[in-house]
């Protein structure tokens, strides 16, 4: 399920938010799901138990999962589109991507059409619901 | 929780440690770093009560360390030279920590049986020096201590016995909230599993952080200009290092990230790039401004 790369730069927390994000955007991990406590993370990963709990605790903080007291963190059944922080950054890389596509000459009509398309599909995957 | 305050040690007329200042909370995992012969081991003995501060504190749960029976039967010191008795057998030297260690359980004893898999009735001075420190692991492990420390743990291990030594200390973290002091030169191994750095130099404290706290807030920068680097923005940021590759300059900033990245954005760099930096990074810079560079020596 997660993967630490124990070689890399990036913090191991970071690695850890940044994965389960990526989990609960793409629908792997869904609303009120319970996400293993931190024990059995901390065995399954052999990671230091404090750097999961930092993890969870930035997760809850940027709204993806919520703690109940003494049952565990669970998945956001709806996420916040509040976190302007969260916003700012996806909005920065997403410009980041569309000026590369279009630097190596991908068509600006096909671009438009990515991300139509990504849109739709965000849609009818709500009408499904 | 453990504390060491203002503490002072010196042999002979040669100081080792001055003004240590130290706190380390339950069920954290500490990581003493430090170059060779900066100090780790004595402070570790003198954590551990085996040696006695000149002046200052050592207490652990608010009481003084040095012989103090009580405390020192909760805990476990793994040497960096692990010391069995001359011609003891696995099972006698189990039988021994048994004694010693109220905590001691024979349950665990046997269930770690099947990670280490050796026969209770080998001597354990004929045993190779890798599988040695793998007995001393084995009993400590058995004593279920409240405090580990250990001092340069994996050495002589294979990566496979690490990876596994590792996983049982997180697993005694988690459960019971172990707390654990360990030393090392090996950065990765210490960056993996702890959540507090300390790094030892010439007998001084340099640095005792979160180690998060410490990656965020230095950081690797590659930037390009058109033309030169604005001489303004240098003097603003706080470089601890910096090089030139080409058009491409690589500094090395302390800070806030998100700060210091918009500023230098502000300037319109042609390139930009943020890298947080390796525990071994930051160790040799913190280093070299300390005077301890990392020269290349020509022979």
């Amino acid at each position: 399920m997660l993967d630490i790369d124990f070689r890399s730069r990036k913090p191991i927390y970071e690695q850890l938010v940044d994965q389960i994000k990526e989990m609960i955007v793409s629908g792997v991990l869904k609303g009120g799901e319970q996400l293993p406590s931190v024990r059995v993370l901390a065995q399954q990963l052999t990671v230091n138990p404090n750097t999961i709990q930092k993890a969870y605790r930035e997760l809850e903080r940027i709204g993806y999962i919520y703690s109940i007291q003494g049952k565990g963190n669970f998945v956001s059944e709806k996420i916040e589109a509040s976190n302007q922080e969260e916003l700012k950054m996806v909005k920065e890389n997403l410009q980041k991507l569309a000026q590369q596509a279009l630097f190596l000459g991908m068509q600006s009509d096909e671009l438009l059409q990515i991300m139509e398309e990504i849109i739709k599909d965000h849609q009818g995957g709500k009408r499904d619901d | 929780m453990i504390e060491v305050k203002k503490v002072y040690k010196s042999f002979q007329n040669a100081t080792v440690l001055s003004n240590i200042d130290l706190q380390i909370e339950k069920g954290s995992i500490f990581g003493l770093l430090g170059s060779n012969g900066a100090g780790k081991t004595t402070l570790l003995k003198l954590i551990a009560g085996l040696y006695k501060q000149d002046r200052g504190d050592i207490l652990i749960d608010k009481k003084p360390v040095f012989e103090n029976e009580d405390i020192k039967q909760r805990f476990i010191f793994l040497t960096d030279i692990p010391y069995f008795f001359p011609h003891y057998t696995i099972k006698q030297m189990a039988n021994f920590y048994e004694n010693i260690y109220p905590s001691f359980s024979r349950e665990r004893f046997q269930t770690l049986q099947d990670v280490f898999d050796l026969d209770l009735k080998q001597k354990i001075y004929r045993l190779s020096k890798g599988v040695q420190r793998q007995v001393a692991f084995w009993l400590a492990f058995s004593a279920m201590p409240e405090l580990l420390i250990l001092d340069e743990p994996f050495d002589g291990l294979d990566p496979v016995m690490r990876k596994k030594m590792k996983n049982i200390i997180i697993q005694d973290v988690a459960a019971r909230e172990m707390t654990v002091i360990v030393s090392s030169h090996n950065l990765q191994e210490v960056e993996d599993i702890s959540d507090h750095i300390g790094i030892l130099h010439k007998g001084e404290l340099l640095i005792k952080r979160n180690l998060d706290d410490l990656k965020s807030n230095i950081h690797k920068v590659q930037i390009a200009f058109q033309g030169s680097v604005p001489s303004e923005m240098l003097q603003q940021l706080q470089i601890v290092y910096q090089e030139q590759r080409g058009s491409v300059h690589l500094f090395i900033v302390k800070g806030n990230a998100d700060e210091f990245s918009s500023y230098i954005k502000s300037f319109k760099p042609l390139l930009f790039d943020l890298l947080p930096l390796t525990l071994e990074e930051i160790f040799i810079y913190e280093m070299g401004e300390k005077g301890y560079a990392i020269e290349n020596i020509l022979i």
